[in-house]
């Protein structure tokens, strides 16, 4: 009977169904934004960079090993991203000027720095470089220019080849020769630690270009005597390796690691990197070219020395904290930082996004509330001779209350059905627009939409409801 | 034991007595006719009657309970059980049909029961229309809808007030007619009628003025034309 009354009375229905489902339509479409905010930005906040950086506690070494250690304390799918860094200062020997190189996975500076600019692409192969927009302006670097990188070790490197270029030393070098091919040499140094004999192994190279290093012993002559580091200036009769070899002398040294050692490298520019920050005046490669170059290795071979890594997590200032004491507590030898600025401005973003979002709910249930109660009243001044007469048939207090809390709780339940369909559109529509990105559908969402339209239905019909209940049958039937 | 006495019933509004110390007695099975000047306190006493008023002073005893001095809920509990109202102006749900409205009254009082309602319709001539909205109906049809409404569930105590007032002769007739088969049936009917002629279909005829009983008259024709 319920739904005969309220089908013949649509007009006046339809108002309330229609205040009661655009109410849970909004509040629907809200509580998914504002459950689905902190993930929303979350991936927001995370092209503003890294929020937590890992550095060595102490006199402790951080290697990729220890990184992929340290990452294991927080739940993989909430890692956006963590890169290495290890930085290096670098000669570039063809300007006898040195630069800072930073070693890296690219794949994960993509996600930790999204806010990197890069103009031509990131390296993705070996012997491939990213430098700074800085450098490239300096050297005139452009997107496909070689660049010979070399490295020297710091001054108190065992391996420093000054150290090494003693009388009588036996010493071996290597570099990158014509076609990426590894090139080299022997060495030995007479008394006066002059050039005393050179022998060139070019056997990687091509077979005319090898022979043609390895026996113009007229070219390699040139060498003898000669001290070191060697000038190419000094040869005639070059090749198209001299400048390998040039390379490979100036990389000599001694030890068994010598020949493993590639102090000398040809690297091709990929991309240049514009940050606006200090960046711009870094070279990038990639960890594995770097420790080619440099030899460096953790001693327990755990991979690559690194200096710090960066982590993009998704996780606000407190679940940050956690994350930090974890990794502390499991990692002694790391020293997790939060980034502050980032990790704090994105709670007080949040905070008060969330903020904003329940005081827009409070609000509209309030309106709601207000709408309903007010068609309800309305529907019940409408009605009143109509309750009269039913109280005059016999209709207790009771059954009149029932009777509009039913309608209220029906108008409640078919209203809260209609805001859950139109509330996920409206969050995916807001969604898509304003963070650029869909929702999930939240089940829990339908009973909790459905059963709070009803209750604010059913508060709404409470004053409706007692005036209803104290119409007078006598005082209704008398007049017109 | 009569079925309805009002003993020493006044009700006061402020200075005026709408009723003025009333005595009246109604037997079971009675069919009374109230008349009186309009103002002489005719719904007054019609409202005391059907339990939705409570007099100012005096007693009403209805089967023998004291229907001043119950509480609200019980007098609704009576009204439900006791009496059947008709009404000058009708009264149905606009929104429901013929048949619907008879079971409003049906889903108060018990159960609806659809046959029932129509059965009652067939009974005031209208079971065809059962399906009209009120809006589809005539006055007359609309008021023989509430005579079948008031005795679906076979009160004892029928109360109409004026309820040929908007009714043409023709209806008015029907109407009567169907009072007088209640009343056959064993019913008690209180009728307010401004007509004479109606009032002379009853038993008896009590006339009010100023709220108090003017007179009564017994109606020696009775049955004589039905
Ligand atoms: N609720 C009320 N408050 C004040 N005065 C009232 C109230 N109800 C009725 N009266 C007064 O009581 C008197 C009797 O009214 P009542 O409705 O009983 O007259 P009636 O005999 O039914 O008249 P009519 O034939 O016009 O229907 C009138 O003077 C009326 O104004
Ligand atoms: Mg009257």
């Amino acid at each position: 009977m319920i739904t005969a009354s309220l089908l013949r009375r649509r007009s006046r229905m339809l108002i309330a169904l229609l205040s009661i489902g655009i109410g849970a339509t909004i509040l629907s479409g809200l509580v998914t934004i504002a459950y689905d905010v902190p993930r929303q930005m979350g991936a927001q906040f995370r092209s503003y960079g890294a929020n937590m950086i890992l550095l060595p506690a102490g006199d402790t070494v951080l290697t990729e090993g220890t990184l992929e250690k340290a990452l294991e304390v927080i739940p993989e799918e909430n890692i956006a991203g963590a890169s290495p860094y290890r930085y290096v200062r670098l000669d570039m020997p063809s300007r006898q000027q040195s630069f800072t190189a930073a070693g890296t996975d690219f794949s994960q500076v993509v996600k930790t720095s999204p806010y990197f600019s890069v103009e031509g692409d990131y390296p993705s192969n070996p012997r491939e470089i990213l430098i700074g927009k800085e450098i490239a302006d300096t050297i005139g670097a452009k997107i496909g220019s070689s660049i010979q990188l070399s490295y020297k070790g710091s001054a108190s490197d065992d391996g420093n080849g000054a150290a090494d270029w003693t009388a009588g030393a036996h010493l071996m070098g290597s570099a990158e020769g014509f076609n990426e091919a590894v090139l080299t040499v022997e060495l030995t140094l007479d008394e006066d630690a002059r050039i005393a004999s050179i022998d060139v192994d070019a056997s990687s190279q091509t077979e005319e270009i090898g022979a043609l290093v390895g026996t113009d012993r007229e070219y390699l002559d040139q060498f003898i005597g000669q001290t070191l580091p060697v000038s190419a200036d000094a040869l005639s009769g070059a090749t198209i390796s001299s400048q390998a070899v040039v390379n490979a002398v100036n990389s000599a040294r001694s030890g068994e690691n010598a020949q493993a050692l590639e102090l000398t490298g040809i690297y091709n520019v990929t991309g240049i990197l514009s940050t606006g920050g200090e960046e711009e005046a870094y070279i990038f490669m990639s960890l594995t070219d770097l420790s080619k170059l440099t030899g460096e290795e953790a001693p327990d071979g755990s991979g690559s020395v690194l200096d710090v890594a960066e982590l993009s997590v998704f996780a606000d200032v407190n679940e940050l904290e956690a994350y930090s004491e974890d990794i502390k507590r499991e990692n002694p030898e790391i020293n997790p930082r939060l980034v502050k600025r980032v990790a704090h401005s994105e709670a007080s973003v949040l905070g008060k996004l969330q903020a904003l979002v329940i005081l827009v709910t409070v609000v509209v249930l309030l309106l709601t509330m207000i709408c309903v109660s007010t068609t309800m009243m309305a529907v019940v001044s409408e009605r009143r001779r109509e309750i009269g007469l039913r109280k005059a048939l016999g209709a207790s207090d009771r059954s009149i209350r029932t009777e509009f809390l039913g309608e209220g709780l029906f108008l409640g339940g078919l209203g809260g059905l209609m805001g859950v369909a139109l509330g996920f559109g409206f969050a995916q529509f807001v969604s898509v627009h304003v963070f650029g990105s869909a929702i999930r559908f939240q089940p829990l969402l339908l009973p909790v939409t459905v059963v709070v339209s009803m209750l604010i239905a059913a508060v709404s019909c409470q004053l409706p409801i007692k005036r209803a209940v104290a119409i007078d049958p006598a005082i209704v039937l008398k007049g017109e | 034991m009569a079925l309805l006495e009002l003993k020493n019933v006044s009700k006061i509004y402020g200075e005026l007595k709408a009723l003025d110390n009333v005595n009246i007695k109604v037997e079971k099975g009675e069919w009374v006719a109230i008349m009186g000047p309009s103002g002489s306190g005719k719904s007054t006493m019609m409202n005391i009657i059907g339990c939705m008023d409570k007099p100012s002073l005096g007693e009403v005893l209805l089967d023998g309970v004291d229907i001043s001095k119950e509480p609200q809920k019980r007098l609704t509990d009576i009204r439900r059980d006791k009496i059947g109202l008709i009404f000058q102006q009708f009264h149905m749900v606009t929104y429901l049909t013929a048949v619907e409205n008879i079971m409003v009254s049906q889903y108060y009082h018990s159960m609806p029961d659809e046959e029932e309602a129509l059965q009652a319709l067939e009974r005031v001539g209208l079971r065809e229309r059962a399906r009209h909205l009120p809006s589809q109906l005539s006055g007359g049809e609309q008021q023989r809808v509430c005579v079948a409404r008031a005795l679906i569930n076979h009160p004892e105590l029928i109360l109409a007030d004026e309820p040929t007032g908007n009714l043409d002769e023709t209806n008015e007739n029907i109407v009567l007619d169907l009072f007088s088969q209640l009343h056959n049936e064993g019913t008690t009917l209180i009728v307010v009628t401004h007509d004479p002629e109606v009032a002379e279909a009853a038993q008896r005829t009590i006339v009010l003025e100023h709220g108090r009983v003017a007179r009564e008259v017994i109606n020696e024709n009775f049955g004589k034309n039905r």
